[in-house]
């Protein structure tokens, strides 16, 4: 079973992707922000994919990647950016963060399951 | 031409070549409380629309959800269903071959009990033989009753007389014998027939079985022929309800897939509480510069503090992270339109 870590600290966003991600088959982990998603992994959650908003409270999310990249068992693991902002810049600071991809919100269903299906093996 | 391009000079008026500050301060005093409640409202309709949003995907996982626990009753319904149709098509089956196997058994009846009647009829033939037997011995005995008397002493005549009548009384036994024989033969074939019908089974010769066509029969032909219809008749209304299903099986899928299509959509309000933010800033970035403007004029607030703070529409342009904000930006006069070519979708 793949599981998915969604960080955003919109609970409209959690809601809604939570639902089509749990409804194609996946378990799914969520944290309101940077700082409770690094809670969580230091906890023992072990998602195989992670999805981050950018702008958050406590802990953003290009910050976010920088330190679950450290974490135990999370080097490879993909972590994708969902995001309102498209600057390149800001792109290019998430990749050298280690993110796999940058997502331009709004996201359809169908292209976020394909992008998945894309990162994660198997999944 | 931009909105602010547009904007129009104040009226043309005796222009006073010394600026009036105090007039500055009064025509500026009530902004700063205007942005205050501006600030308020788009705050209100951040949250409105937030708890509006999540009603909304709350209401549509359930939608999703009786969606979804439709389609799994339909399909255990079409199972049944499909089970009972097939059932029903075994037991159409199995009543065809009993009656089939039943009219071979009335069939196969008759032919035995026809054979019996025409043993029945072979009896006659000893009975005429007994008759004539019995009409000859009559005779004779009419023959032997005057020769006896006609003979007296002499019985020469008598005795032959009495010869004849000793080999009537043998035919007579024979007769007698054959009859015996084919009661006892109809006896015993006439238990079999009704005590034992498996050899039916194997007598598959006959052309009366085939060709024979009796009441018995064609009752039996009229109730398999009623049960099959029957039979055709659920198996059709198993069949049409069973595409009604197909049909509803399709409708939930369909339900489904729309209401998570929808759900997607309601990232709107993520985008749209994210402008509404920025619009906020800048609100209160307007409040500040009022402010700073007003406190310049009434002489709390430096000119350099004034021209430090002083808002610009290019720093403005800078803060958007959205590329229909540019967008937007330029369109409106903010400075020239900034193409926005980065993918929606970028894997790196």
């Amino acid at each position: 079973m793949t599981t998915v870590m969604l960080v955003d600290d919109s609970a409209t966003m959690l809601m809604s992707l939570k639902s089509i991600l749990t409804k194609a088959g996946y378990t799914v982990e969520t944290a309101g922000h940077g700082k409770e998603a690094m809670d969580k992994l230091a906890k023992g959650v072990k998602p195989n994919l992670i999805i981050s908003d950018v702008n958050m409270p406590q802990m953003d999310g290009i910050t976010f990647v920088r330190e679950a990249r450290k974490a135990p068992g999370m080097r490879f693991t993909p972590m994708l950016m969902l995001t309102t902002e498209s600057e390149q810049t800001k792109r290019n600071e998430a990749k050298t963060a280690g993110a796999t991809g940058w997502l331009v919100k709004p996201v359809a269903p169908d292209q976020l399951l394909g992008v998945i299906k894309q990162v994660v093996p198997g999944a | 031409m931009s909105r602010l391009l547009r904007r129009q000079p104040a009226p043309s008026a005796p222009m006073d070549s010394r600026v009036r500050t105090d007039v500055v301060a009064t025509g500026l005093k009530d902004v700063p409380a205007c942005c205050e409640v501006v600030g308020a409202h788009l705050s209100d309709v951040i949250e409105q629309t937030g708890e509006a949003a999540e009603s909304i995907v709350e209401q549509m996982i359930k939608v999703d959800g009786l969606a979804e626990q439709t389609a799994a009753d339909v399909a255990r319904l079409a199972g049944t269903l499909g089970r009972t149709e097939s059932e029903l098509g075994q037991a159409t089956s199995s009543n065809d071959q009993l009656v089939d196997r039943l009219v071979r058994y009335f069939l196969y009846r008759d032919e035995q009990i026809r054979g019996l009647v025409d043993e029945m009829r072979g009896l006659k033939q000893h009975v005429a033989q007994i008759e004539e037997v019995s009409r000859a011995t009559n005779i004779l005995a009419l023959n032997a009753m005057i020769e006896a008397m006609r003979a007296g002493d002499a019985g020469e005549g008598f005795a032959v007389v009495a010869d004849e009548v000793r080999k009537l009384a043998d035919r007579s036994a024979k007769a007698a014998h054959g009859i015996g024989s084919s009661i006892a033969d109809l006896t015993g074939r006439l238990d079999t027939v009704l005590s034992d019908d498996s050899s039916f089974e194997k007598d598959t010769t006959s052309a009366a079985v085939e060709s024979a066509d009796t009441a018995m029969t064609r009752r039996l032909t009229g109730i398999a022929d009623a049960q099959r219809a029957l039979s055709q008749m659920v198996s059709g209304v198993l069949h049409d309800t069973m595409e009604a299903l197909r049909d509803v099986e399709q409708s939930a899928g369909a339900l489904t897939a729309e209401t998570t299509g929808a759900v997607g959509h309601v990232q709107f309000q993520d985008i749209t509480r994210q402008l509404l933010e920025h619009v906020s800033d800048a609100v209160g970035q307007v409040k500040q510069a009022t402010e700073d403007v007003i406190g310049y004029a009434e002489g709390s607030v430096p000119a350099e503090t004034v021209r430090e703070r002083a808002i610009s529409v290019d720093d403005l342009r800078a803060r958007h992270v959205m590329s229909r904000q540019r967008v937007t930006h330029g369109d409106h006069g903010g400075g020239a339109a900034v193409a926005d070519d980065t993918p929606i979708i970028e894997l790196f």
